[in-house]
C-alpha cells in the first residue's frame, strides 16, 4: 500500500534523522518501534506532507507522497505528537470545523460524521466544554477523533499513548485497532506492547536508520532461542551488562531477572521464550555495537 | 533564602534577549534623541540644551512610560515563568517560604527592569558627546539630573508598574490579563492627560498620574531655557507625595498579593505527578469506560471543488474573525479606543475653554487621532497573533495536514485582520454619531462618514498586509515584531532626515485635509495614486506570503526557498507579474506628477534655498529702491482648473533724494512669469531657482520721477506634489495674498531660515535681530513691507460663475463674461501694501451699520456664529470710533477661507477668517458664567476689526516694538470691547488663558525673550503678555486716561509717512496721561520682564461685638526681573496690588464668591500685613486675586480665612 524507498533527511543543523529508509507499509496498523530522536516523528512528518526529504520517494497507492501533497492530504488522518487545542473553542465547535476543513461541507453529514466520532471516542458527554479544560487523555482523543474525519486511507499516529494512563492507553489502543482493519495506520511509539498489541506488521528504526521489519510473530521466531534469562543480585547487574547483550532486566522477588541475547547458553542462565522486548532491545544494542565497530575501525 | 531567588531571577534575566534587546532600544532611542533631531522623545528638545537637565528628565519619563511594556515583560515572566513551564510544582515540593519566592522573583525581575535604564543614561551621556553634536548646545556633564531621574522617576514608576502587573501575573497566571493591566494603566494615565486640559486642576491631576508625569510637568511648565538647562524640579512638594502615593500603593499591591497568594494550593498539587492528576480528571470526565460504540462510521461525501474552497475560506475567516474578536486585548483596545474616541471628539479644537460644534469631520478626525497607536499597535500585534496562531498553540501539524489550499489560510487570516482595524473605525463613527445626538447636532453627513472611513482605514490596511508579510518571512514571532518596530522607526528617521518621498516610505502619502467649504478637494487624486501605488506593492506582498506561506515544519530556509519556488508557478508568476507592471506604472506616473510636472523639495534642500538667499543677496538689504504707490491688476481665478492668471501695472516713484538705476524684486518661483515689462532696462541678474532679480535702468530714475511696472503672472498647479500641495488656490475658498504671487522689491528677510539652531548648523550667523528704535533707515519701512508706504488700489477679479471673488475695495461694478463673473473693486482711501483675494462659493450675510455696510461671506452651512460677529462688528466700530478716530471705510467684510489654516488675518476693510476658528464654535451663553467660555467668535472679530486701526492707520515702524502697535493693541482694544458687552468676569478667565499660556510659550523661546516694547514679533508677547500688561495698566490708570492716551497716539501718528512711529513715541504718550506713582509700573509693564510672586501666607478673622468681622492677613509679596534668557533677580516691591476679602452667597443654590472688599494698597514691604473690617462673614481672602500681574502660581493669591 504504502512504500517507501530510500528516504534520507538531513536537518540544517547537520543532523540526519533519515538514513536510507525503505519500507513496505501493509493496510492495517504497522507499528513503528524505536527510541526518542530516532527519527520517528521525522518519517512521520514527512508522509503526512508536513516536511520535504531530501532523497528517495514514498507512494500510497499510485500517489507520490512527496509531490502530491494535496491528493494525500485528502485522504490523510493525522495525530501529532505534541499538538495544542485552542483552549476556548468547544470539541464539538472545533471537530465541526475541522469537518469543513477536511471537505465535508454537507451540514448533515457533518452533524452525523462528528457525533459518531464524539461517541465513539466517547467525548459526547463532554462535547459543549472548552478544549482548555480537557484532561490529557481527552485530548489524546479529541485528537484521533479529527484524525478519523472524512474517511482517510492513511492515517498516521505519532506517540499517541505516551503521557496516557494503562486503562486510557488500552482504550485508545482497542480504538486504533477498529479502524486498522480497512486502512493504513501507521503508529510511532517507544512503548513495545502498544506493537504487540495492536500491529500486524512492525518495523524497529533508530538513529535514522531501519534496524528491523517484518511482523511482530516473525522477528520474535528471528531469535527464539537465543535469548536467556537468570535471576541475579543488584549488585551484579552492571558485571552481566558489561559482559554480555544484557536486553531486559526487571525486578522479580528483590532480585533482578534479567534476559540476555547469546548464539549459546551462557553459563548458569535458562532458556526463556522470546518477546518483542527482547527483539527491541537486542536490535537496538546490536545497532550500537555495530557502530562502535564502524567508529573502532575509523579510528584505526 | 530570597537571595538566592533574586540572584537565579537576576542571572536569569540577563542572560534573555529581552533584557539586551530592551537595554539596547533605550540606549538607541536615547542616544539618537539627544544627539539628532531626527528623533523626538516626548516633545522637540527645542532650544534646550541637549543634554539639559529638562531633556534628561523628560526622556527617562517618556521612556519609564513606554517601558511599561518592557517592565510587563520582566515581572509577569517572573511571576509566571513557573507555571507556564510547569515547574512550580518542582519550586513548592522544596521548602521556599511563599515571601522569599515572591519578594525573591519580584526585586530580581525589577533590578533587571531597573538596569534596563541604563541603557538610557548611556545614550544620552554619549549622545551629547558626539562630535557632531553642536558644543554650545552641551552643557557641563553632573549626575544630578540622572540620579534625580533615576530615583524620582525611573525608581517608583518601576515599583509601581511592577507591583502591579507582578501581582496581575501571580493572581491570574495569565499574560493576558497583565497586559490588560498595562492597558488599564494607561487608560488611567489618559484621563489625567485630559483632565490636564483644564487648567484648574493641576494639583489633582499630578497626584492622579501614576508616572508622575502631571507633577513634572507642573513643577516644569513655566521653566525658561536656564531652568531648563540647570533647574531640577523639588525633592519634595507634590513630586515626592506623587511618588510616595503611588510607590507605597505598589507596596500595597505586593502586601495583598502576599496575603493571598497561596502555595499550598501548588503544594498540594506537587504531591501527585501530572500524569495522575491528569488521569484523575480524565476518569471524571468518563462515564462509561471501555465501550466502543460498534455503528460503522457515517458515510460522508467530500468533493474538492471551488464550492468546497469557499465554504472553506468562509469558515476559516469566521473562526479567525472571532478569534481576534473574543481575545481580551481586543476588546480592551476596543475600549479603550472608544473612550479615546469620546474624549478627542468632546475636545476637538478647545479654544480659550471654548466649545465647537461635533460637526462629522472633526469627529473623523477625532477618531484618526485616537486610533493612530491604538491601530498601528492592534494590526502589528494581531499580525504576528494570526500569522502565529497555529504554530503557538501547537495546532499546526493538525492544520498543515488539512486538503485545505493555503490560500484559504492566508486569505482567512488577512481578511480577519483586516476586519480587525476596520471594526475599530466602524465602533469609532458609532460612537461619533451618539455624541453628535448626545450634544444635539443632527447634520450627520454619511457620505463623509463613508469616505472618511476610507481614507483613515486604508493606511492600516497596508500596515496589516506589511505586518503579516513580516512574520511570513520571519523565523518566528519576536523577530517579525522586531522587524516591523525597526520599520516604524526607521520610516521616522527617514522623515526627520529629510527623506520625504512618499514612493519609498510604504503606505506613504500625502495628507488629506478636509475643510467643510472645500472637503477633500484637489488632495483626493494625489492620495489615491499613492494608496493605489503602494496597494500593488501590498499586492506583490501577498504573493510573496503565498508563495513563502509556512505549510509544515520545515523552519530552514533551503528547503522554505525551494518550495517558494515550486509554488511560484503559474498563475501565481502570472499574478507577480501583473502587480509589478501595475506598481511600476502608477509609480512613474506618481514620480512624473511629483518630480516633473512638480517640483519635489524636500525640507533639507528648501533650507538649503534659504541659506543661499541669505547669504547670495542679504548683502542688498538697505539698497535703495523706488517704492509702489499704485496698483492696478485684473486677477482671473479659475477656482476649478487651480489656475489663476494675474496681469498687474505697479506705479512707482523714487522718494529718495538720489537717482535708483537697479531694480532689486523678486518673482514667484512657484508661477509662470509671462512677462515683466520696467522702462529700458539690462539685466544685472536673474536667478530664478530663488527668485531673486536685478534689472538695470538704462535712464536712472531721477528723484520724485514715476515709472510703471506691468507684469504677467500665471500660476497653475498641475498635477500632484509629493508633499506641501498648495492650499491657497483650492477649488473652493481660494486665498492668497500680493506677497504669494505678485513681484515683490527688494531683500526679503522673511525668506531667511529662522530656527537659531538650524542657523549655525548651516553656517550663518545668529539670527537677524530686528533693528533697534533708533534705528532711523530701518524706520523708513514699515514691518509689514519695502516696497511701499501707502498705496492707491484698484483690480478687477474673476473667478466661475457659481463663485464671488472679493478684494479688497468697494464694489464699482460686477457683470458676467464667457460664463464667469467679474468684480471690479477700487479703494478710496490709501491703503497699505498688503491686500488679498479670495473666491469661493458663498452665502452673504449683510447688515448696515451707520453708513459701514457689514458683509459676512461664508459657507452656506456656517450660519452659527455671524450674528455674533456682527454683533461685535458693530461694538467693536463703536468703541473705537469713540474712544481712537473714526473708521477709515465704510464696509467691513468678513469672509471665510477652508482650514487649511487656523488665523484671522485683518486686510483694508477685508477680514480672511479660518472656517476654523470661530464658525463653528459653540458659544453657550447659559453656561458662559460658570464654565468660564470665552465668546471666541465675537473676540476674534473684534481683535481683526480693531486692526482697521491698529496697522491700518498706526502702523510702526520696522524696530523692535512695531507689533506692540498692532497686535498688542489690537488685543487691548478686543479685551476692551469684550469687557463692556460680557463683564469683567469673563474678562478674568480670558486673562487667566493669557498668563497660562505667557508663562508656557516663554520657556520655548528659541532667541531671547524681551520686554513688551521691544517685542520682534513674538506671539507670546505681543498678543498674551500684551492683553495683561495693558489690561493691568488700564486698570491701574483708569480707562478714560488710558484711552486719550490712545487717541492722542493715534492723531498723531495715523496714516503718517516714514520715518514711522514706534513704542517709544506709544509710551511717551501713555506717560503722559499716567499719575508719577505710576510711571515705575509702567516701566516694569513694558520695559522690563516683570514678574510677581505673591501670596497669602497666613489669615484669619474675628467676628466683633457689633456684627462686623476684622480680617489680617500677613501676605508675600516678592517681584524680580529677568532677563532675556530667563535668569531672575528680585528686586524690592513698590506697587499698588488689589487686596481682597471674599464671601460666599447662594444664588439659585449654588454657591457663588461674593466681592466684599477690593481695594489697591500700595505694598512695598515684602511681607506686608492687612486689617480690614469686613460687614459680611469672610470666606476667603486675596492678594492681586484677579492675578492681573504675571504670577506663576495664582493659585496661593487666594487662602481660606479661618476663625481666630
Amino acid at each position: 500500500m504504502l512504500t517507501i524507498r530510500n528516504l534520507s533527511k538531513t536537518y540544517a543543523n547537520g543532523v540526519q534523522a533519515l538514513k536510507d529508509v525503505s519500507l513496505d507499509v501493509p493496510r492495517g496498523m504497522f507499528g513503528l518501534l524505536g527510541p526518542n530522536g530516532a527519527g520517528k516523528s521525522t518519517l512521520m512528518r514527512t508522509l503526512a506532507t508536513l516536511q520535504e526529504a531530501d532523497t528517495g520517494t514514498a507512494t500510497l497507492g499510485e500517489t507520490d507522497v512527496l509531490r502530491e501533497k494535496e491528493e494525500i492530504r485528502k485522504v490523510l488522518g493525522y495525530l501529532p505528537q505534541d499538538f495544542g487545542v485552542y483552549p476556548k473553542v468547544s470539541c464539538e465547535a472545533m471537530l465541526d470545523h475541522f469537518a469543513i476543513l477536511k471537505g465535508i461541507t454537507k451540514p448533515s453529514e457533518r452533524r452525523e460524521v462528528v457525533g459518531h466520532l464524539l461517541r465513539m471516542t466517547n467525548l459526547w458527554e463532554v462535547r459543549k466544554q472548552k478544549l482548555g479544560t480537557y484532561s490529557g487523555g481527552m485530548r489524546q482523543r479529541f485528537g484521533i477523533a479529527q484524525a478519523l474525519l472524512g474517511d482517510p486511507q492513511l492515517v498516521i499516529v505519532d506517540e499517541p499513548t505516551a503521557g496516557l494512563d494503562p486503562e486510557e492507553r488500552q482504550r485508545f489502543l482497542n480504538l486504533l485497532a477498529e479502524i486498522g482493519e480497512n486502512v493504513v495506520v501507521i503508529l510511532s511509539t517507544h512503548i513495545v506492547e502498544d506493537v504487540r498489541e495492536l500491529c500486524s506488521s512492525m518495523a524497529i528504526i533508530s538513529k535514522g536508520r531501519v534496524l528491523k521489519t517484518g511482523s511482530p510473530d516473525n522477528v520474535i521466531a528471528e531469535i527464539n532461542g537465543k535469548i536467556w534469562q537468570k535471576t541475579v543480585d543488584k549488585g551484579e547487574v552492571d558485571r552481566y551488562q558489561e559482559q554480555m547483550d544484557v536486553t531486559m532486566t526487571r525486578l522479580h522477588g528483590g532480585r533482578i531477572r534479567i534476559h540476555a541475547y547469546a548464539e549459546e547458553e551462557p553459563d548458569g542462565f535458562a532458556p526463556v521464550d522470546a518477546d518483542l522486548e527482547d527483539v527491541y532491545f537486542t536490535a537496538l544494542l546490536h545497532d550500537r555495537n555495530g557502530n562502535n565497530v564502524t567508529e573502532n575501525a575509523q579510528a584505526a | 533564602m530570597w537571595k538566592s531567588i533574586y540572584k537565579f531571577e537576576v542571572q536569569h534575566h540577563l542572560r534573555q534577549p529581552l533584557f539586551w534587546a530592551t537595554s539596547g532600544l533605550f540606549f538607541l532611542m536615547i542616544f539618537f534623541g539627544t544627539a539628532t533631531n531626527a528623533v523626538t522623545i516626548g516633545g522637540a528638545v527645542g532650544n534646550t540644551n541637549r543634554n539639559g537637565n529638562f531633556v534628561i528628565l523628560q526622556f527617562l519619563l517618556v521612556m519609564s512610560i513606554v517601558g511599561l511594556f518592557s517592565v510587563t515583560a520582566f515581572v509577569g515572566s517572573a511571576a509566571q515563568r513557573d507555571f507556564e513551564h510547569r515547574t512550580h510544582e518542582l519550586f513548592f515540593s522544596k521548602p521556599v517560604g511563599k515571601f522569599d519566592y515572591l519578594f525573591g522573583r519580584f526585586t530580581g525581575s525589577l533590578t533587571v527592569a531597573f538596569l534596563t535604564y541604563i541603557g538610557c543614561v548611556l545614550g544620552s551621556i554619549l549622545g551629547s558627546f558626539m562630535p557632531w553634536v553642536d558644543p554650545e548646545r552641551v552643557g557641563p556633564f553632573t549626575f544630578a539630573p540622572y540620579i534625580y531621574g533615576m530615583l524620582m522617576i525611573v525608581l517608583p514608576n518601576l515599583i509601581f508598574m511592577g507591583a502591579v502587573f507582578f501581582a496581575l501575573a501571580s493572581w491570574t497566571r495569565s499574560m493576558m490579563a497583565t497586559y490588560l493591566g498595562v492597558v488599564g494603566i494607561f487608560v488611567l494615565y489618559v484621563i489625567s492627560q485630559v483632565l490636564l486640559g483644564d487648567v484648574e486642576n493641576d494639583t489633582l491631576t499630578s497626584m492622579v498620574d501614576p508616572f508622575g508625569a502631571g507633577a513634572f510637568f507642573m513643577a516644569t511648565k513655566y521653566w525658561t531655557i536656564i531652568e531648563r538647562n540647570t533647574a531640577l524640579p523639588d525633592w519634595g512638594g507634590v513630586m515626592l507625595y506623587n511618588r510616595l502615593l503611588w510607590s507605597a500603593l505598589g507596596g500595597a499591591i505586593l502586601v495583598g498579593l502576599y496575603l493571598t497568594f497561596d502555595p499550598s494550593r501548588s503544594k498540594k498539587n506537587a504531591g501527585k505527578t501530572l500524569r495522575e492528576r491528569l488521569a484523575r480528571i480524565f476518569r471524571r470526565g468518563d462515564r462509561s469506560p471501555g465501550s466502543v460504540p460498534a455503528e460503522t462510521m457515517p458515510a460522508t461525501t467530500r468533493t474538492f471543488d471551488n464550492a468546497t474552497v469557499w465554504s472553506q475560506f468562509v469558515r476559516q475567516t469566521r473562526f479567525e474573525v472571532a478569534a481576534i474578536f473574543r481575545s481580551v486585548p481586543f476588546v480592551v483596545m476596543m475600549a479603550f479606543g472608544l473612550f479615546n474616541v469620546i474624549g478627542g471628539a468632546s475636545f476637538t479644537n478647545n479654544f480659550y475653554g471654548l466649545e465647537v460644534y461635533p460637526v462629522t469631520h472633526l469627529m473623523l478626525q477625532a477618531i484618526q487621532g485616537s486610533y493612530l497607536f491604538l491601530l498601528v499597535i492592534i494590526v502589528t500585534f494581531y499580525g504576528g497573533e494570526i500569522v502565529w496562531r497555529e504554530r503557538s498553540q501547537k495546532m499546526s501539524d493538525v492544520y498543515d495536514s488539512m486538503p485545505v489550499p493555503n490560500a484559504v489560510y492566508l486569505g482567512g487570516k488577512m481578511i480577519a485582520l483586516l476586519l480587525a482595524a476596520g471594526a475599530f473605525f466602524v465602533v469609532g463613527i458609532f460612537a461619533t454619531i451618539g455624541y453628535q445626538l448626545y450634544k444635539g447636532y443632527t447634520n450627520l453627513e454619511p457620505a463623509l462618514y463613508a469616505k472618511g472611513f476610507l481614507v483613515n482605514i486604508y493606511p492600516f490596511l497596508l500596515l496589516a498586509v506589511l505586518a503579516m508579510a513580516v512574520q511570513v518571512l520571519s523565523k518566528n514571532k519576536f523577530i517579525g515584531y522586531m522587524v516591523m518596530i525597526l520599520a516604524m522607526i526607521s520610516a521616522i528617521v527617514l522623515n526627520a532626515l529629510d527623506y520625504q518621498h512618499n514612493l519609498y516610505r510604504y503606505a506613504g502619502a500625502p495628507g488629506i485635509p478636509y475643510s467643510d467649504m472645500n472637503g477633500y478637494g484637489h488632495f483626493t487624486t494625489p492620495f489615491v495614486w499613492f494608496q493605489a501605488y503602494w496597494s500593488f506593492f501590498a499586492l506583490g506582498l501577498i504573493v510573496l506570503m503565498v508563495a513563502f506561506w509556512r505549510r509544515g515544519t520545515e523552519t530552514d530556509w533551503k528547503p522554505r526557498l525551494q518550495l517558494a519556488k515550486d509554488r511560484f508557478q503559474g498563475r501565481l508568476r502570472l499574478a507577480a507579474a501583473a502587480v509589478l507592471t501595475a506598481f511600476i506604472a502608477t509609480g512613474c506616473w506618481i514620480f512624473y506628477n511629483t518630480n516633473i510636472l512638480n517640483a519635489y523639495v524636500p525640507n533639507d534642500v528648501f533650507e538649503e534655498r534659504q541659506v543661499a538667499y541669505e547669504k547670495q543677496y542679504r548683502q542688498h538689504k538697505n539698497v535703495p529702491l523706488p517704492r509702489i504707490t499704485d496698483v492696478y491688476a485684473d486677477v482671473d481665478i479659475f477656482p476649478y482648473q487651480r489656475r489663476v492668471e494675474i496681469r498687474g501695472r505697479y506705479t512707482m516713484v523714487n522718494k529718495t533724494a538720489a537717482p535708483i538705476r537697479d531694480l532689486h524684486f523678486n518673482l514667484p518661483t512657484d508661477a509662470e512669469v509671462n512677462s515683466i515689462e520696467f522702462p529700458p532696462y539690462s539685466v544685472e541678474l536673474a536667478d530664478e531657482k530663488l527668485g531673486y532679480y536685478i534689472y538695470k535702468l538704462d535712464d536712472a530714475l531721477a528723484p520724485g520721477s514715476e515709472m510703471e511696472v506691468t507684469f504677467d503672472i500665471t500660476v497653475d498647479r498641475p498635477g500632484f506634489r509629493n508633499h506641501g500641495s498648495d492650499t491657497r488656490i483650492v477649488y473652493n475658498g481660494t486665498f492668497f495674498n500680493n506677497r504669494h504671487f505678485l513681484p515683490t522689491f527688494g531683500y526679503l528677510e522673511n525668506n531667511e531660515l529662522g530656527d537659531p539652531n538650524e542657523r549655525r548648523k548651516q553656517g550663518l550667523p545668529p539670527v537677524h535681530r530686528f533693528p533697534k528704535r533708533d534705528d532711523m533707515v530701518a524706520r523708513g519701512n514699515t514691518y509689514i513691507g519695502q516696497d511701499a508706504d501707502w498705496i492707491d488700489f484698484e483690480t478687477v477679479v474673476s473667478t466661475s460663475d457659481d463663485q464671488i471673488a472679493i478684494a479688497p475695495g468697494y464694489l464699482q461694478k460686477e457683470w458676467k463674461e464667457n460664463g464667469r463673473r467679474f468684480f471690479h473693486y477700487k479703494m478710496d482711501a490709501p491703503i497699505l501694501p498688503f491686500f488679498a483675494y479670495l473666491s469661493g462659493r458663498y452665502e452673504v450675510t449683510r447688515d448696515q451699520h451707520g453708513d459701514v455696510a457689514i458683509e459676512i461671506y461664508h459657507h452656506p452651512d456656517h450660519t452659527y456664529n455671524t450674528d455674533r460677529m456682527i454683533r461685535s462688528i458693530k461694538a467693536s466700530i463703536d468703541y473705537f470710533e469713540e474712544n481712537f478716530s473714526p473708521y477709515q471705510h465704510r464696509q467691513a467684510r468678513i469672509i471665510e477661507f477652508p482650514r487649511y489654516d487656523s488665523f484671522a488675518q485683518a486686510f483694508p476693510n477685508t477680514i480672511p477668517f479660518s472656517e476654523a476658528i470661530g464658525f463653528i464654535a459653540r458659544v453657550d451663553e447659559e453656561g458662559a458664567d460658570e464654565d468660564g467660555v470665552v465668546d471666541m467668535p465675537f473676540y476674534v472679530t473684534a481683535h481683526e476689526i480693531a486692526h482697521q486701526w491698529w496697522a491700518h492707520q498706526v502702523i510702526g515702524g520696522y524696530v523692535q516694538g512695531a507689533t506692540l502697535m498692532s497686535e498688542t493693541m489690537s488685543q487691548y482694544s478686543a479685551i476692551m470691547v469684550m469687557e463692556k458687552e460680557y463683564g469683567k468676569d469673563d474678562i478674568r478667565r480670558f486673562l487667566k488663558y493669557e498668563l497660562d499660556q505667557y508663562l508656557r510659550n516663554r520657556g520655548g523661546e528659541l532667541v531671547e525673550e524681551t520686554p513688551l516694547a521691544l517685542v520682534e514679533n513674538q506671539g507670546y508677547i505681543h498678543y498674551r503678555k500684551g492683553s495683561l500688561n495693558t489690561y493691568a495698566l488700564r486698570d491701574q490708570m483708569g480707562e478714560a486716561a488710558f484711552n486719550e492716551a490712545m487717541r492722542k497716539y493715534v492723531a498723531a501718528t495715523a496714516f503718517q509717512e516714514p520715518p514711522f512711529t514706534t513704542s517709544e513715541e506709544w509710551l511717551d504718550f501713555v506717560r503722559a496721561e499716567a499719575p508719577d506713582d505710576l510711571q515705575p509700573l509702567i516701566t516694569d509693564l513694558f520695559e522690563k520682564i516683570t514678574l510677581y510672586d505673591n501670596r497669602i501666607q497666613e489669615t484669619s478673622y474675628e467676628e466683633r461685638p457689633d456684627g462686623t468681622y476684622l480680617v489680617t492677613m500677613k501676605a508675600q509679596a516678592k517681584k524680580f526681573y529677568a532677563d532675556g534668557h530667563g535668569v531672575e533677580t528680585e528686586t524690592p516691591i513698590d506697587d499698588w496690588i488689589d487686596v481682597a476679602v471674599f464671601g460666599e452667597e447662594e444664588v439659585d443654590g449654588r454657591k457663588k464668591q461674593k466681592v466684599l472688599f477690593m481695594e489697591k494698597r500700595r505694598i512695598n514691604a515684602a511681607e506686608p500685613t492687612f486689617e480690614v473690617v469686613v460687614q459680611e462673614k469672610p470666606v476667603r481672602v486675596g492678594i492681586d486675586p484677579y492675578h492681573k500681574l504675571v504670577d506663576r502660581n495664582i493659585d496661593d493669591n487666594v487662602k481660606r480665612v479661618t476663625d481666630s
